[in-house]
């Protein structure tokens, strides 16, 4: 009977909570972007003419298919992260295409129409270095991987391995290639730093080694990029101290010595200190490669060669010239070069590879984007057209990681924005009002402190401003109208960058996202358009970035200002980049230099005469730079000095430490925690969000009384995990500190268990994440602290004057799922109710009830209890699939979710970031301040219109029957 | 408006009233058609008062001994209402219960709209009981048992939670506390 009255409780709660989407609401307000990463290998489907795929393998170990005429995704395979999913090889034949992950752990061979996996070989141990298809009588039938100690060949069409063959002396020799012509036999080229070329020649049928020779290469330091093979088996060395080609036939035995052709007989001559790259081209793995090939003697200088006659003969030289690249299309090759056109603009032109003539009409124009970075990889996919002349389309790949691509006559058919697979840190910045409202903004937008002028001039702005917003609203009535005669699929909502305004409820916002690769983008909320972008150059690969927002777009005539803290994890010094989040652009503010490594930034809620917050920066040696740093801030820094505080935390010490300001911007060290880090070492800190406001002050319990919640604006959780990670000695350790005084709110520790621990600080809560490696299950844990039924101080909060310690209260439940991210709903005023928006690496995004992780669920009902609506205590937490608010929307490697509040109170927004990014809203509450979607505005008009008329004809009715009356 | 003839003779019948006036008195001698002032209180138009009738009801003011008393009864009656009604009061109160919903909640208004009500035409009821001889006494009940009607309603309130007795009543108009510190930092970068 318990049991009964606890189900139906439980999904008398669940009733309350579900909240999944409409179908028709898909796409309503939430959208996906789903992207690949760098591109590191992209081929073209040439096998038929009407072929539109592109096949790409990525960084992030993403293997996927564009459609080339769009740029969206045919499809997608995520593999694992780190080495264990890096993809290493990507070949093409036909309709297969195979792909070598993991150093060399997979083979796998993909249906390229629908990404269906074809077949999958384990290969035998070792560190991958080259994989090549091999032909045999103008068939592709196998495909061979040189690994480390041995080579293996398989069969295209199964991946059974035909066989496998240690290498020779493979503890000295450092093998790098494969070749092979089409003629039965595989060279495997490898060589001996400064010594010498090792050139194994293996037999196609059984493996069988038919001749392995070696040559003097005394020079040789790198086979891969100086080394190619050309025109039917030579090897072709280009190196740069020598200044000098080399070259040697594979198959003649004679040969013991490469001949040597000095690059000054060909008038050439390599860039000091680079390292030239030959390229070659084997369009069919069954036939030897061409005879031409390209050269790179500096970064923008190539050259097409060709071998003729056991010569080497200049058939063009590009100079100056970005990139090359060779195309292949039916029987004819096409090299595409791009050659800078002017400041902002190059243009690709087509050569036929056999004797270098430009092709006529065949002029791409690139035009580079001034706030992107320079192109770095050209993809030319060549095709015939019907007069049998060769077409061709370009992809661009560019520094900052955009795909472009272009075809004749420069149209850029599309674009991708691959920076957006590794966002770091973003922030949502509302957007502007539109020009009317600014306008009348205008009259209060003055600076601070300053006088209003004259009565009449007021007035006369006060009138024009009004008059503007009249003119407005018939601006905008006239578009309705003309609107509403054009069909409903033609009207598009554009939006663009000078259209942008706030709506109504301010729910359409601006993402400002910094990426890995150190670009910046500006996202519109509401739909996903890159509004702007911006790309820094010398960002090092690993830095850190820091977004602050110093002023909002709330003080009109001053532009919205954000700030962002690029520090170089090597050198630890940082810099900071101020810009505009609305439209990008940097700002003229002179910025502070940063002499010394940053530590930590801390945002002050003063601000400056100019709406500014103030952001401190501290050093390693604990000084204090203040940015903005006017007088007029320097003198309210030195009266609220007393009150300022900051914490470090040196995770490799083990330390806490609390610093107080002082008038000259030094600091003191007022307290210091020490955790050792031999035992546990910190992983984590959390303060609370500066803009989470808190609504209910307490707690009202079942009979009545209230519960006051220990709101503690300046406590800290930090996580500790243990150093040893044997799994009965392991454990969590969670403090909760105060970061003014330094005082140990709260300690506990979570024995058997292991990270990574995902949490969420807020409010008077703490809900944890962690492995229980005793059950082996994952388990959430929640904190509430309560001051209880007295309040201590209801007018200030100091931490310096907190007497009584809170009451604590603590809940675990079991999740049935790993977890990648945990984040809690953030909302205007804290009126709803909260929700933790849950990760899950399958990439659904979980929106669990914090009613539901409360320590106060009772285990046994009673009436008060049931009075406070608490659901009965149930070790399982569920997981429900209306809950997720992605629906089938999944996001890929989740990494972090943003969470902003809206103009309505009921409304969350929310971005999740990862591989992907999919923007939504959430209601946690339902939205008890909006008529839903469906409301029948039409039945309610009616009615009302119906009754109106109805009182007006009654009423009609009644004077006539009175005035009949009188008459009587 | 009926009929040519009956509007004339309306209208010879309005003329007759404004020359009323000047006439000391006047006989109409036209039956049927003829609707008079006097006609519409009449159900049936063709009766006739005679001279000197008056439709007013003359009041009749010669009290006797055996209505002072009757008069006594009913100001008694007046007096005592409220407080019989506790009873019934509470019966309802009993069968309602102390859940909120849309009949307790009427009842609830109910009962406490009417005493205070009463209260409020307090006066009215003081001149009802003018003739009576206890008349302060029955005033002093009747308040009392309008006062005992709202004491029962306001139990009531209690009872179902309606009244802001409890520190959570007030719990929405607390402030978030001030902050006195400003703190911030983290992880070393």
């Amino acid at each position: 009977m318990a049991w009964l009255v606890v189900r139906l409780a439980i999904s008398l709660s669940l009733l309350y909570t579900a909240s999944a989407v409409f179908e028709d609401q898909v796409g309503k307000f939430d959208w996906r972007e789903q992207f690949v990463g760098k591109v590191r290998f992209a081929l073209f489907d040439t096998h038929s003419q009407a072929s539109k795929k592109l096949l790409v393998a990525t960084d992030k170990n993403v293997f996927a298919s564009l459609n080339s005429r769009t740029g969206d995704l045919f499809w997608r395979h995520v593999d694992k992260t780190g080495p264990e999913g890096h993809i290493d090889a990507l070949l093409m034949y036909g309709q297969d295409a195979v792909v070598v992950v993991g150093n060399g752990r997979l083979l796998r061979s993909w249906e390229t129409t629908v990404g269906g996996l074809k077949w999958e070989a384990v290969l035998d141990t070792g560190s991958f270095q080259a994989a090549a298809l091999i032909g045999v009588q103008d068939f592709v039938k196998y495909v061979a991987v040189l690994k480390k100690s041995a080579i293996s060949l398989h069969d295209l069409s199964s991946g059974s391995q035909i066989w496998v063959e240690n290498l020779p002396d493979s503890d000295t020799v450092q093998y790098q290639t494969i070749y092979s012509g089409g003629n039965g036999l595989v060279f495997v080229l490898g060589f001996v730093p400064s010594s010498h070329i090792v050139i194994v020649e293996y037999k196609i049928e059984d493996g069988e080694i038919m001749k392995k020779k070696s040559v003097e290469a005394a020079w040789m330091s790198s086979l891969e990029n100086s080394c190619a093979v050309i025109s039917s088996g030579n090897l072709l060395c280009v190196d740069q101290i020598t200044q000098s080609l080399y070259i040697l036939p594979l198959q003649s035995a004679e040969h013991t010595e490469m001949r040597q052709i000095h690059l000054q007989t060909l008038d050439l001559e390599v860039a000091s200190g680079f390292q030239p790259v030959l390229t070659s081209t084997q369009p069919n793995p069954a036939q030897p490669p061409l005879a031409e090939f390209f050269l790179q003697l500096s970064p923008d200088h190539h050259i097409l060669l060709q071998l003729k006659d056991d010569l080497i003969a200049p058939l063009r030289d590009f100079n100056p010239s970005y990139l090359a690249a060779f195309a292949t299309s039916g029987e004819k090759t096409v090299a595409a070069v791009m050659t800078p056109k002017n400041e902002t603009a190059c243009s690709i032109n087509l050569f036929s590879a056999d004797t270098g003539r430009r092709h006529l009409d065949t002029t791409i124009i690139y035009h580079m984007d001034p706030n992107g970075g320079k192109p770095n990889r050209l993809y030319v996919h060549a095709f015939l057209k019907k007069d049998d002349s060769v077409g061709y389309r370009v992809m661009v790949q560019t520094e900052d990681l955009t795909l472009t691509f272009l075809q004749q006559p420069g149209r850029v058919v599309w674009m991708r924005e691959e920076a957006l697979a590794d966002v770091v840190t973003m922030e949502m910045v509302d957007l502007p009002l539109t020009g009317t409202q600014a306008e009348l903004e205008g009259e209060f937008g003055k600076k601070a402190g300053k006088v209003q002028h004259g009565l009449l001039p007021m007035v006369l702005k006060r009138l024009s401003s009004q008059f503007i917003l009249l003119q407005a609203w018939m601006a905008h009535l006239w578009k309705l109208f003309y609107d509403a005669r054009k069909p409903r699929s033609s009207v598009k909502n554009e939006v663009t960058i000078d259209t942008l305004s706030r709506d109504e409820f301010n729910l359409q916002k601006m993402m400002v996202m910094v990426t890995a690769s150190g670009k910046l983008f500006g996202i519109d909320s509401k739909s996903g358009t890159v509004l702007w972008k911006q790309y820094l150059e010398d960002i090092q690969p690993n830095s850190i970035f820091k977004l602050i927002v110093q002023r909002t777009t709330a003080h009109f005539p001053h532009p919205p200002q954000c700030t962002l803290l690029i520090k170089n994890k090597d050198t630890g010094l940082g810099r900071l980049y101020v810009f505009n989040p609305i439209f990008g652009k940097k700002s003229h503010i002179s910025v502070p230099a940063l002499p010394r490594p940053v530590l930590q930034t801390l945002l002050l809620p003063v601000i400056d005469q100019d709406y500014a917050k103030v952001l401190l920066l501290i050093d390693d040696q604990y000084k204090v730079t203040a940015f903005p740093s006017t007088k007029n801030v320097l003198q309210q820094l030195q009266d609220t000095a007393s009150s300022i505080f900051f914490y470090l935390v040196d995770s490799s010490q083990g330390k806490l430490s609390g610093f107080r300001l002082r008038m000259d911007l030094s600091t003191e060290l007022i307290w210091e925690v020490v955790i050792p880090t031999e035992v546990q070492k910190i992983v984590a800190v959390k303060g609370k969000r500066a803009n989470e406001h808190v609504h209910s002050q307490g707690r009202v319990m079942g009979d009545r009384s209230v519960l006051y919640k220990y709101l503690n604006p300046n406590l800290l959780a930090v996580i500790t995990e243990s150093t040893d990670i044997h799994q009965e000695r392991s454990f969590v350790g969670i403090f909760l500190i105060d970061g003014v005084t330094g005082r140990i709110v709260h300690e506990a520790v979570q024995r058997k268990a292991k990270g990574p621990v995902h949490f969420v600080h807020s409010e008077n809560w703490l809900v944890y994440v962690y492995w229980n490696s005793k059950f082996r299950r994952n388990e959430f844990s929640v904190l509430e602290l309560f001051e209880g039924a007295e309040l201590y101080n209801s007018t200030v909060f100091s931490s310096l004057d907190r007497p009584h310690p809170p009451q604590v209260l603590q809940q675990s439940y079991i999740f049935p799922a790993p977890i990648s991210t945990l984040e809690a709903t953030l909302t205007e005023k804290g009126i709803t109710s909260r929700h933790l928006l849950v990760g899950l690496p399958s990439g659904n995004i979980l929106s669990l009830p914090k009613m539901f992780l409360d320590p106060r669920r009772p285990e046994l009902i009673s009436e008060q209890s049931r009075e406070e609506n608490l659901i009965p205590y149930a070790p399982e937490m569920p997981i429900r699939t209306e809950w997720f608010i992605n629906y089938n929307q999944t996001v890929s490697r989740v990494r972090g979710i943003y969470t902003a509040p809206s103009g309505l109170e009921s409304t969350c927004l929310v971005v999740v970031y990862g591989l992907d990014i999919y923007q939504t809203r959430v209601f946690p509450s339902k939205q008890f301040d909006v008529l839903k979607d469906d409301y029948d505005y039409v039945l309610i008009s009616s009615v009302l219109f119906g009754l109106f008329f109805a009182t007006m004809i009654s009423k009609r009715l009644a004077e006539v029957k009175l005035l009949n009356r009188a008459w009587r | 408006m009926t009929s040519p003839g009956g509007q004339g003779g309306g209208a010879l019948s309005v003329r007759g009233g404004a020359t009323s006036k000047r006439m000391k008195w006047a006989v109409e001698l036209s039956l049927g058609n003829s609707r008079s002032r006097s006609d519409r209180q009449s159900k049936d138009g063709d009766v006739m008062y005679p001279v000197g009738f008056s439709d007013k009801p003359v009041p009749d003011t010669s009290v006797q001994e055996a209505d002072r008393n009757l008069v006594e009864k009913r100001c008694w009656d007046v007096a005592l209402g409220p407080l019989k009604q506790i009873p019934m009061n509470l019966f309802i109160m009993y069968m309602s219960g102390n859940t909120i919903s849309i009949f307790p909640i009427m009842m609830v208004c109910m009962m406490a709209w009417r005493p205070i009500q009463a209260l409020m035409s307090m006066s009215a009821t003081f001149k009802l009981l003018e003739s009576s001889s206890q008349q302060w006494l029955q005033g002093l009940v009747y308040l009392v048992g309008n006062l005992l009607g709202s004491a029962l309603a306001i139990y009531k309130c209690q009872s179902m939670g309606l009244l802001p007795t409890h520190s959570s009543d007030w719990l929405a108009f607390i402030e978030p506390p001030q902050r006195l510190e400003i703190m911030g930092g983290g992880m070393v970068m």
